[in-house]
């Protein structure tokens, strides 16, 4: 570090000294080096985003972060804070009657939802880069979900087949679902297991509607990393005999696990922002009944709870990665 | 891979093959062969089903917007409809002020997503290629901003629209377009977090080498930027461009929060419902059962997608392949 300072230094001086040397010669003369000028620029490229952030984004998450241990009422002109210490943080956790049942909700939700989503993904991607006929039609259908997932209609969608629709999801999925589940079971003659296995896929069958929809980003993400594979090791793969089970394990999966790292923080982002969530819903709830405090003191909470979360399991995850160093 | 139909030489020439090959690895390949042609057939299978899960809801919006509504009571009415009719489509269209909605929503959507774009294009240039002190620290707003959902700062937001100005000079932003603008023209708009990290990956995997050459030949960075970075990177801007309009398409929560008259087509869809209890559902003299709404309520689902569904048919290849060039794989 200080080996870099003083070489710095040294390039000041002697810029230093060219730029007399171009004052002497009756150019404008550059005070600044080549690295301080570069920083400016730096600033200056992003000087934009940094106003914007500042009032778009760091101010309004302070406030809401002062609002969370304050009153808040808003009056004409300007709304009025008055402290209330850690009361509205008590308040979520052990008097709102809803509040924790729905972070639990959608904990457990995320947690089991996540992995699912990223295998099928996973899968799905590396059946589209297969060479097959029809292959770009499957792929438009199968990115379809990211034009619509994220708008009002994926609500109606997902609301009209799950209560008013002609054919209800449930009736759908049982293709997929747990009489075949059970019968296969059966046949393989696996009995005991069979009634708790049953119930985890089915629950897994009912949500398919909810997997296949939010994985299109997924998906897309997968795809471009397998598409990332040097053919060199493809090749060599394949020259040494391996499987198409070994060659996943062995060479796609390493290629592809930083995205698993990418995807499953998008993944549990995106699960987490929905506003179709039951902790969102109760947060705009909240908002929308005018208890500021209350809605900004759970927005932390669960904010800070997922924040923990992506942190652990990145970390966790991180370790297993493989990145290939050129 | 054999997809295709070998010509009959081939054939010949790969059975001949077969013949002369030692037995046991005859039996390899057979097998290999055999497994091959399972797969394919499962293949088929799981992909036509998970796309009839992905395509149902779309053929249901079809199907329902085109019939009458006596057909939703009609059991043989599974998926065509018995009597076809457009008045559905023009009442909805009518319910939901639909071109009026339109026009407001491309003039928020195409030119926010204009402006967002090039805001986080520059900024994600100055990270990817600028040493500054507390870039990293910056970075890290970045990825905050990923992470923080809009709902947690919407309403300080919603009062420093509503009072937008400095010490006694304040206006009322709320209803007017720059409540949009604003944050996208500073790169703070609708998932911009995401777009300044995709512009960051991209631009750290161009070439240094590009901008020395424009350095050495006297170009200032500014204009290093425009007349070298930006056409390097003409395919993941239109990539990039094409998400953030379906982003600002789709967006209802922040556009319901700043507008209270400004109409966008995602609003107007949130909105269906009362506007058609007004209009039609509580006409006295016609009874309209739940089961039979439904079909105005596709139909509302099926004219705000559409636009968007159509620049998804053409557009189609920037969406998939524009990934896979826009620098999130590196």
């Amino acid at each position: 570090m200080s080996g870099n300072e003083t070489q710095k230094k040294a390039h000041d001086v002697s810029e230093e000294k060219r730029s007399a040397a171009a004052e002497k010669n009756g150019r404008r003369p550059l005070r600044l080096s080549y690295a301080k000028r570069k920083e400016l620029y730096g600033y200056g490229f992003i000087s934009l985003w940094m106003i914007g952030t500042l009032m778009f984004f760091l101010i309004p998450l302070g406030k809401s972060l002062w609002y969370s241990f304050n009153e808040v009422r808003i009056e004409p002109g300007r709304s009025v804070t008055e402290w209330a210490g850690l009361s509205k943080y008590d308040y979520a956790f052990n008097q709102d009657p809803k509040f924790t049942l729905a972070l639990e909700a959608t904990l457990l939700e995320t947690l089991w939802k996540t992995p699912l989503i990223l295998i099928f993904s996973l899968f799905i991607a590396v059946v589209l880069n297969q060479k097959f006929r029809g292959r770009a039609l499957a792929r438009a259908i199968f990115f379809l979900p990211v034009i619509i997932v994220t708008g009002p209609v994926f609500r109606v969608i997902s609301g009209d087949i799950n209560t008013t629709g002609n054919m209800g999801a449930d009736q759908f999925s049982t293709m997929f679902s747990t009489d075949l589940v059970g019968e296969l079971m059966q046949f393989l003659g696996i009995y005991g297991l069979s009634e708790n296995m049953g119930e985890i896929i089915s629950t897994v069958a009912d949500n398919i509607f909810g997997i296949v929809w939010s994985s299109g980003i997924q998906i897309l993400l997968f795809l471009a990393a397998l598409q990332n594979i040097p053919p060199s090791a493809k090749e060599a793969a394949q020259i040494e005999g391996a499987t198409s089970w070994e060659y996943f394990w062995k060479i796609t999966f390493p290629y592809v696990s930083p995205f698993i790292l990418a995807n499953l923080i998008f993944t549990v982002i995106d699960s987490f922002t929905s506003p179709m969530n039951s902790v969102m819903e109760r947060i705009l709830e909240m908002k929308s009944e005018w208890n500021f405090g209350e809605a900004s003191a759970m927005a932390w909470i669960y904010f800070l709870i997922v924040l923990a979360a992506i942190g652990v399991v990145s970390a966790v995850v991180n370790k297993f990665i493989y990145y290939e160093v050129d | 891979m054999s997809d295709k139909i070998t010509p009959p030489e081939q054939r010949e020439v790969k059975k001949l093959r077969l013949q002369n090959m030692p037995a046991a690895e005859r039996v390899c390949v057979r097998r290999r062969d055999a497994a091959e042609k399972i797969w394919r057939f499962f293949r088929f299978v799981i992909l036509c089903g998970l796309g009839f899960v992905i395509l149902y809801p779309l053929i249901y919006m079809i199907s329902c917007t085109f019939r009458e509504r006596n057909d939703m009571n009609d059991p043989t009415v599974m998926w065509i409809p018995r009597n076809l009719t457009l008045d559905v489509l023009r009442e909805t269209i009518e319910a939901m002020d639909f071109w009026g909605a339109l026009k407001t929503t491309l003039f928020l959507n195409i030119g926010c997503s204009l402006v967002q774009v090039i805001s986080c294009a520059v900024t994600g240039y100055g990270f990817a290629r600028f040493d500054f002190k507390g870039r990293k620290l910056l970075f890290g707003v970045v990825i905050m901003m990923i992470l923080v959902p809009t709902q947690v700062i919407s309403l300080p937001l919603y009062t420093q629209f509503r009072y937008f100005g400095i010490g006694s000079l304040k206006v009322n932003l709320i209803d007017s377009m720059l409540t949009m603008y604003l944050p996208a023209l500073t790169a703070n708009g609708i998932r911009s977090g995401l777009m300044i990290l995709i512009f960051r990956q991209f631009f750290k995997g161009l070439p240094r080498e590009l901008e020395d050459a424009a350095y050495i030949d006297g170009c200032g960075p500014f204009m290093t930027f425009i007349r070298v970075m930006v056409p390097n990177a003409a395919s993941s801007f239109l990539t990039v461009f094409l998400f953030s309009v379906v982003w600002y398409w789709n967006d209802y929560y922040i556009s319901s929060t700043f507008f209270t008259n400004t109409r966008t087509i995602a609003t107007m869809l949130q909105n269906l419902d009362s506007e058609l209890k007004m209009r039609i559902f509580n006409d006295p003299k016609v009874q309209i059962s739940g089961r039979e709404q439904i079909v105005w309520r596709q139909a509302g689902c099926l004219i705000s997608i559409a636009p968007v569904l159509l620049m998804y048919i053409f557009l189609q290849k920037h969406f998939t392949e524009g990934i896979e060039r826009s620098g999130l794989v590196t």
